[in-house]
């Protein structure tokens, strides 16, 4: 879960680091409503993802006319795909250098990660050149910290040996993947503020981070995929939401790769989808919430099934998804099921018994022949 | 590593034998071949009635002691993952395969160095397992993929690898030895880790590498298969080249920043290392089976 700035700099203002005080306008808002800070400002387009600066969607500005003109410049839009949820309307700094820290989860080593640098700034993590890094283990964090800290230059290292120790027990503490704050603000009479922030919480931590799951309560439309993983226990994301083909699949690897192939061919998937087949227990919960979500989208055409049961009953699968489809009966499109693995047989004759308008299909490429045929009107309407 | 954990005969206990998936996985395992040796049930509230003839034990030191098993197959909820691997190290168990989805990361980088610190061998977590086909699996690999041949495979995806795997098996191209890796991003055995493993193995001929965006394990992979002069052809797919950057797309290491882990340096770094990378399923199983398939052996012989 990539927080976006604002939320970041919520979560470290809460454990006491310095931010500048700012406040957030949501897109589309009513910025004569907000309570801006007086005097300069920042405008920073609230999206998860980075690039922002070079995009042009952090801008100063010097009076509210200049805030609403910016505003209205970036409102709408999206920025590396991603859209722009809102703004964050912040006190501008006068600062005398800027610095950077990060730590990250490093899968190679099983180690954190820790890059500091008394250079803040665009392109930091190309142009390494003072920059210190080394790798821990949680426990070694505040000793490894310290040690990498003493490298630096003054007054880098007085600002971090402060900052990073306390940014370090933040990381640990909501279990981030990414903690990266670019700049650091180092003000000219030795205090420090955080510029901007990356945080990224691990999806799979968020049961027990009670301050990330309220988050996620309260802007369910900002971070979509973590709120319905959270509440559903599984993975879907829109990839495209003027897509034709739904896919209610199981498994990342082989969903990914089906949305890459479909892509290569010209056609439009709505949605990655790893609905863990497996885990159902005999509640059709997960399957009414995806078609849920694809009938949402009106331009689907079609819906694959694609499920290769690995740990998955076929029949108990099947059963699930004729009483689903009853409970979401707006899903009319046809339904092309590619179904292989346990008790396909026992599947097929619940399927064929189902009025459902299903078409069930062993073979992955005639499946995907099936739904590619269906949207070129050639399919052949079941039901 | 240790090849003889990878033996159809290893003894193996179940951890969290006694749950749903559990019960039904440890009879599917047995009928495969598996030696399925023991379970543990290490909450102080569960049955220990043996479940068919396999005896359940309250912990993995008890079930080794009783029944001499090497491995251990971890299907417990994700938050109790950490306490089953100090379980299981501490009662001497030396290689862990761990199905579980969703273990929160920073658990990963103390269970993986634990796993280091005593010398054991762990697949997962989030793998379906491994097997040596026609012998024994220790997971949830489905049977109707698994068939004996000529190919290794190394997997960050299980479903992915059965849709390939099953294609080239209907192709009369088989699995020599299948470990599915998981697609965590801190784990047990990486993609690099395994390379020796498969080198070593006789019945190896060639290596199936599924891959996916995100992490580093690829360009790892590629700068070991160079370094131990891997004689074996490699094949590989990599999902997600159209994933968006930022969003996990359900395998948690399948998450891009900026240009770490994308398609574009794994390909690179593969195709350089003499890998032969492919984009789509059909284009992967053509060149494999062309290059394995048995009539194709006739002929080239």
């Amino acid at each position: 879960m990539f927080l976006i700035e604002h939320h970041g700099k919520e979560l470290l203002a809460a454990h006491g680091i310095p931010v500048p005080s700012g406040v957030f306008v949501p897109a589309g808002g009513d910025i004569g409503a907000a309570r801006t800070p007086d005097g300069p400002v920042m405008v920073k387009a609230q999206v998860a993802a980075g690039g922002r600066g070079k995009a042009g969607a952090v801008q100063a500005a010097s009076s509210p006319d200049d805030v609403a003109r910016i505003i209205a410049g970036l409102d709408g839009r999206a920025l590396n795909g991603k859209p722009i949820h809102g703004f964050r309307i912040e006190q501008r700094v006068s600062f005398a250098h800027e610095a950077y820290v990060s730590l990250s989860v490093d899968g190679e080593a099983a180690r954190i990660r820790i890059l500091v640098s008394p250079e803040g700034g665009v392109d930091v993590e190309e142009n390494q050149g003072r920059a210190r890094s080394a790798l821990a283990l949680p426990d070694q964090l505040p000793d490894v910290v310290k040690e990498l800290c003493a490298e630096l230059p003054s007054p880098a290292r007085e600002a971090l040996n402060d900052a990073v120790p306390r940014l370090a027990d933040i990381f640990l503490q909501h279990e981030a993947t990414l903690l990266e704050v670019n700049p650091l603000f180092l003000l000219a009479d030795g205090n420090w503020v955080v510029g901007d922030v990356k945080l990224v919480i691990d999806d799979n931590a968020i049961v027990r981070q009670p301050a990330i799951q309220t988050l996620l309560e309260r802007h369910p439309d900002i971070y979509p995929e973590s709120a319905r993983k959270l509440v559903h226990g599984f993975d879907y994301v829109e990839v495209d939401a003027q897509g034709e083909i739904g896919l209610i699949t199981t498994g990342a690897g082989l969903s990914m790769q089906l949305i890459d192939e479909l892509k290569a061919q010209g056609r439009r998937p709505l949605n990655f989808c790893d609905i863990r087949s497996g885990q159902f227990r005999g509640d059709p919960a997960r399957l009414i919430a995806v078609m849920q979500w694809i009938v949402a989208r009106p331009g689907v055409k079609v819906v694959l099934v694609n499920i290769f049961a690995g740990i998955t009953d076929l029949a108990e699968f099947a059963r699930l998804l004729v009483q689903a489809a009853g409970q979401v009966p707006e899903l009319r499109v046809p339904i092309v099921a590619r179904l292989i693995g346990r008790n396909l047989d026992e599947a097929r004759q619940i399927l064929g018994a189902s009025d459902l308008a299903v078409t069930l299909e062993p073979d992955l490429d005639h499946a995907i022949g099936l739904v590619l045929a269906t949207l070129d009107g050639k399919g052949e309407h079941r039901g | 590593m240790d090849s003889t954990l990878f033996d159809p005969a290893v003894p193996v206990i179940i951890q969290g034998i006694t749950g749903r998936a559990g019960r039904t996985h440890a009879q599917l395992m047995q009928r495969y071949g598996t030696r399925v040796v023991g379970g543990v049930a290490a909450s102080a509230t569960a049955s220990r009635e043996p479940i068919g003839s396999i005896p359940v034990f309250a912990s993995c030191a008890d079930a080794v002691a009783a029944t001499k098993a090497r491995a251990s197959l971890l299907m417990v909820p994700p938050l109790d993952v950490l306490g089953a691997v100090e379980d299981a190290l501490a009662g001497g168990v030396e290689l862990l395969v761990c199905i579980t989805e969703g273990v929160p990361v920073h658990d990963a980088l103390s269970i993986v160095r634990l796993v280091r610190q005593r010398g054991a061998v762990m697949v997962g977590p989030s793998t379906p397992g491994i097997a040596v086909p026609g012998r024994m699996k220790i997971g949830f690999l489905p049977d109707a993929a698994l068939t004996p041949g000529p190919l290794g495979v190394m997997s960050k995806s299980g479903t992915l690898s059965y849709e390939v795997c099953y294609r080239l098996a209907q192709r009369g191209v088989g699995q020599s030895l299948w470990i599915g890796s998981g697609g965590d991003p801190v784990k047990g055995a990486r993609f690099a880790d395994l390379v020796p493993l498969f080198q070593s193995h006789a019945e190896t001929q060639a290596l199936l590498v599924i891959g996916e965006i995100g992490g580093t394990e690829e360009e790892e992979l590629a700068e070991v298969l160079v370094r131990a002069r891997f004689t074996k052809p490699v094949f590989a797919l990599l999902a997600g080249t159209t994933a968006p950057e930022g969003v996990t797309m359900g395998h948690a290491g399948a998450l891009i920043h900026g240009t770490r882990g994308t398609a574009a340096s794994k390909v690179a770094a593969l195709g350089k290392a003499g890998v032969r990378v492919h984009a789509t399923m059909h284009d992967i199983v053509e060149d494999a089976a062309r290059m394995l398939a048995p009539a194709a052996r006739v002929t080239l012989s």
